[in-house]
C-alpha cells in the first residue's frame, strides 16, 4: 500500500517540522512543568515518606510537616502505653536562623528527635553519624543548603538562632516545600534553639506499630487518649502536606493553566498547520474522492498525519525534557516523570492532535470529488 | 456491449430562489472500444454531464446504467465502488498526487480499487510501458513535461479493470505535440484494450480519433455525428 499520509508529510518537510517543533515544545512544557512540580510535590512529603512511622499525631489542623504547632511533649507517654504501639517518639520540625560568614541570615528548617537512627532517618547520610548528634552541639545539614548557605564542610561551626553548632556531616536529597534547607539536630538541642516556643513542647508524635497490630485500632485508641490531636497515617499525613501547597498557594491552578496553555499551544499549531496543508491539497483529497475513496480515507490520510505529527513532536519532547534534566539538577530542581505521566502526555499529545486534525475533517468532508473537472 | 448508458438525465442547480438547468434530458450510450467526443461552448454542460456519467454528481432526474448496473444516486456507497472499479478519470489539471512517483500514483489508485502488493505493482508497470513511460516510473510529477503527467494520468485510469474511461479536456494543457501524443495514445488503448471511452474537448484534434462526436448547447445534445 501506499502511505500517501505520510508521503505528502515528507513532501514539504518545512511544514512538517515547523509542526513537529510546535508539537514537541508544547508536550515538553508540560512534561518539565508537571515534572517539577512532581518533584517540588514529592519534596512537600518526603520527609514523611522516609520516615518510619506508621501513624503521626499533630496539632488539631495542623496543615502540613512544615507548619506545625507545639503541644506539650509528654502526650508521648500516653501513646507509648497504647497496645500494638511499638515506638512512638517527639519530633520537632522547626524553623532558626543561620548566621552565615558573609553576615547574612538565612533561615533553615531543622528536625529534632532523640534517636534518629531508631526511625532510620535522616535517609541518606553521605557524612558523619546521626547517632553523635546526641553527644553534643552538633547539626547534620543537607547538600542542597551549600546554595544557599554557602560551601562548608564536616567541622565548620554555624550560629543558629545566637548558638554556635559544629557541622558533624551531610545529608542528600533533604528537601522542603518551603525551600528552606534542611537540618538534623538532637531534640533537646532543637528545643533550646527555640525556647520560647518549644520548651517541653513538641510539633508531632511519631508512631511505630507493632507487628501485626491493627493501625485503626491503635488510631482510635490514640484519638481518645488525645482528644485535641489529629492522628494520620503516613499516607494521608503525606496527601495532607501536599494538599496545602497545592490548594493554599495557587500553584494547582497555575500548573493547569500551564499545561492548558501547552496543550492550546500545540492544538492551535498542529490544527493551523494541518488545516492550512488540508487546503492547499483540496484537489489531492477530490481526487482521492474521485478515484473512489470515501470521506473515511481521506480521514484517515488527515488523521494518520497527526498522529504522525504526535509521535515525532512527544519524541522531541521527551529529548527536550531529558537535556533539561541535568541543568535542573544544577539548580537543585528536582523533576519527575514517570512512566505514567509520559503515558497521560503521550496520549493528551494524540488526542490533541487529532482533535486539531478534526478541525479539517469538515473541509474535506464537504469536498465535492467534482472538484477534479473544474480549472 | 454498452459500457455506458445515459437516460434523459437532468440536472438542475439551485442557487438562491432561481434554478438553473444545467443539463436537460440528455440520453447517450457508448460501446466498449469506441471514443465518443463530447464537444460544446462554455457554459455549455459538459463538464456537469462528465461528472454525472462519472457518478461524482448525482442527476436530477434520468437513469444512468455503468457497466450493466443501474446507478442508485441514494446509495454513495455504491457510487464511489462504481468510481472505484468501472471508471477511470483523466483531467485537464492531472491532479497527479506531486508527493508520489509516477508509478506510485497508478499504484495508489490501484489500492483505492483494492489492487496491492506485487499485483499492483506489476499493474503499474504494465501501464505505464504502455503509455511510453517505463524509462520515467520514479520521476515525480514535477520532474516530468504536462505531457508526460497526462500520460500518467491516463495510466492511473487504465490500470485496473475499468471498463469506462472519462477524460475531461485532456489535451487542454498540453503544446500541440504532446497532445497529439495523447490523442494518439487513447486511440490505440480504446482498440487495444477494449474500453469505453469520453472526451469532453473543445480540441478539433480529438475529431480525428473519436467514433461518434456529440454537441450539447445549454444542457441539451444538439447534434450528433458519426466520425470514423
Amino acid at each position: 500500500m501506499i502511505d500517501l499520509a505520510l508521503k505528502m508529510l515528507l513532501d514539504e518537510k518545512a511544514r512538517f517540522a515547523a509542526t513537529v517543533l510546535g508539537v514537541g515544545f508544547a508536550a515538553a512544557l508540560v512534561l518539565v512543568q508537571v515534572g517539577i512540580f512532581a518533584g517540588l510535590l514529592q519534596n512537600a512529603s518526603i520527609t514523611i515518606e522516609r520516615l518510619d512511622a506508621d501513624l503521626w499525631v499533630a496539632s488539631r489542623n495542623a496543615p502540613n510537616i512544615d507548619f506545625g504547632n507545639p503541644f506539650p511533649e509528654r502526650y508521648v507517654d500516653r501513646v507509648r502505653s497504647i497496645p500494638g504501639v511499638e515506638r512512638a517518639d517527639n519530633l520537632i520540625v522547626w524553623y532558626a536562623f543561620v548566621a552565615l560568614p558573609t553576615g547574612a541570615k538565612e533561615s533553615v528548617e531543622f528536625y529534632g528527635l532523640e534517636d534518629f537512627p531508631a526511625w532510620h532517618f535522616p535517609w541518606d547520610v553521605t557524612s558523619g553519624d546521626p547517632a553523635d548528634l546526641r553527644r553534643g552541639r552538633f547539626v547534620l545539614l543537607d547538600a542542597s543548603a551549600e546554595r544557599r548557605f554557602g560551601a562548608f564542610q564536616p567541622g565548620d561551626f554555624r550560629e543558629f538562632n545566637g548558638r554556635q553548632l559544629k557541622i558533624i556531616g551531610r545529608t542528600r536529597g533533604a528537601l522542603s516545600f518551603t525551600t528552606s534547607p534542611i537540618a538534623f539536630v538532637d531534640y533537646r538541642m532543637a528545643q533550646l534553639l527555640a525556647p520560647a516556643d518549644l520548651d517541653g513542647r513538641t510539633t508531632f508524635l511519631l508512631i511505630r506499630l507493632a507487628p501485626g497490630a491493627d493501625v485503626e485500632t491503635v488510631r482510635a485508641e490514640v484519638r481518645k487518649r488525645l482528644p485535641y490531636n489529629d492522628v494520620y497515617t503516613r499516607d494521608e499525613w503525606a496527601a495532607r502536606s501536599r494538599a496545602y501547597w497545592i490548594e493554599s498557594t495557587g500553584l494547582g491552578l497555575t500548573l493547569a493553566l500551564t499545561v492548558g496553555l501547552g496543550a492550546l499551544v500545540g492544538v492551535v499549531i498542529v490544527g493551523q498547520t494541518l488545516y492550512a496543508s488540508t487546503t492547499e491539497h483540496l484537489a489531492d483529497f477530490g481526487t482521492v474522492k474521485a478515484l473512489g475513496g470515501g470521506n473515511r480515507t481521506v480521514f484517515g490520510i488527515i488523521a494518520e498525519q497527526a498522529t504522525f505529527a504526535a509521535a515525532l513532536g512527544f519524541g522531541l519532547a521527551v529529548g527536550l525534557t531529558w537535556a533539561l534534566a541535568p541543568v535542573l539538577e544544577r539548580l537543585d530542581m528536582k523533576m519527575i516523570v514517570s512512566p505514567m505521566l509520559m503515558a497521560l502526555v503521550y496520549a493528551g499529545t494524540q488526542a490533541l492532535c487529532l482533535a486539531a486534525a478534526s478541525m479539517s475533517f469538515r473541509k474535506v468532508a464537504t469536498t465535492d470529488p467534482a472538484i477534479v473537472f473544474r480549472g | 456491449m454498452i459500457v455506458l448508458e445515459a437516460h434523459d438525465v437532468s440536472k438542475v442547480y439551485r442557487e438562491g430562489p432561481h434554478e438553473v438547468h444545467a443539463l436537460r434530458g440528455v440520453s447517450l450510450s457508448v460501446r466498449r472500444g469506441e471514443v465518443l467526443a463530447i464537444e460544446g461552448p462554455s457554459g455549455s454542460g459538459k463538464t456537469t454531464l462528465l461528472s454525472v456519467l462519472g457518478c461524482l454528481l448525482t442527476p436530477t432526474s434520468g437513469r444512468i446504467v455503468v457497466d450493466g448496473r443501474e446507478v442508485d444516486p441514494h446509495r454513495p456507497g455504491q457510487l464511489r465502488e462504481l468510481r472505484r472499479h468501472a471508471i477511470g478519470f483523466v483531467f485537464q489539471q492531472f491532479h497527479l498526487f506531486a508527493a508520489l512517483t509516477a508509478a506510485e500514483n497508478v499504484i495508489y489508485g490501484l489500492n483505492l480499487r483494492g489492487w496491492t502488493g506485487e499485483k499492483a505493482r506489476r499493474e503499474a508497470e504494465r501501464v505505464l510501458r504502455s503509455v511510453g513511460l517505463g524509462e520515467r516510473m520514479d520521476f515525480r510529477p514535477r520532474d516530468l513535461s504536462g505531457g508526460q503527467r497526462q500520460r500518467v494520468a491516463v495510466a492511473r485510469a487504465l490500470a485496473g479493470p475499468s471498463s469506462l474511461i472519462l477524460a475531461d479536456e485532456p489535451t487542454g494543457n498540453l503544446d500541440g505535440e504532446s497532445g497529439a501524443r495523447v490523442l494518439d495514445l487513447f486511440r490505440s488503448l480504446a482498440r487495444s484494450e477494449g474500453r469505453a471511452l469520453v472526451i469532453v474537448t473543445h480540441d478539433p484534434r480529438v475529431r480525428t480519433i473519436a467514433d461518434r462526436v456529440v454537441t450539447i448547447r445549454d444542457g441539451r445534445i444538439t447534434h450528433e455525428e458519426l466520425e470514423n
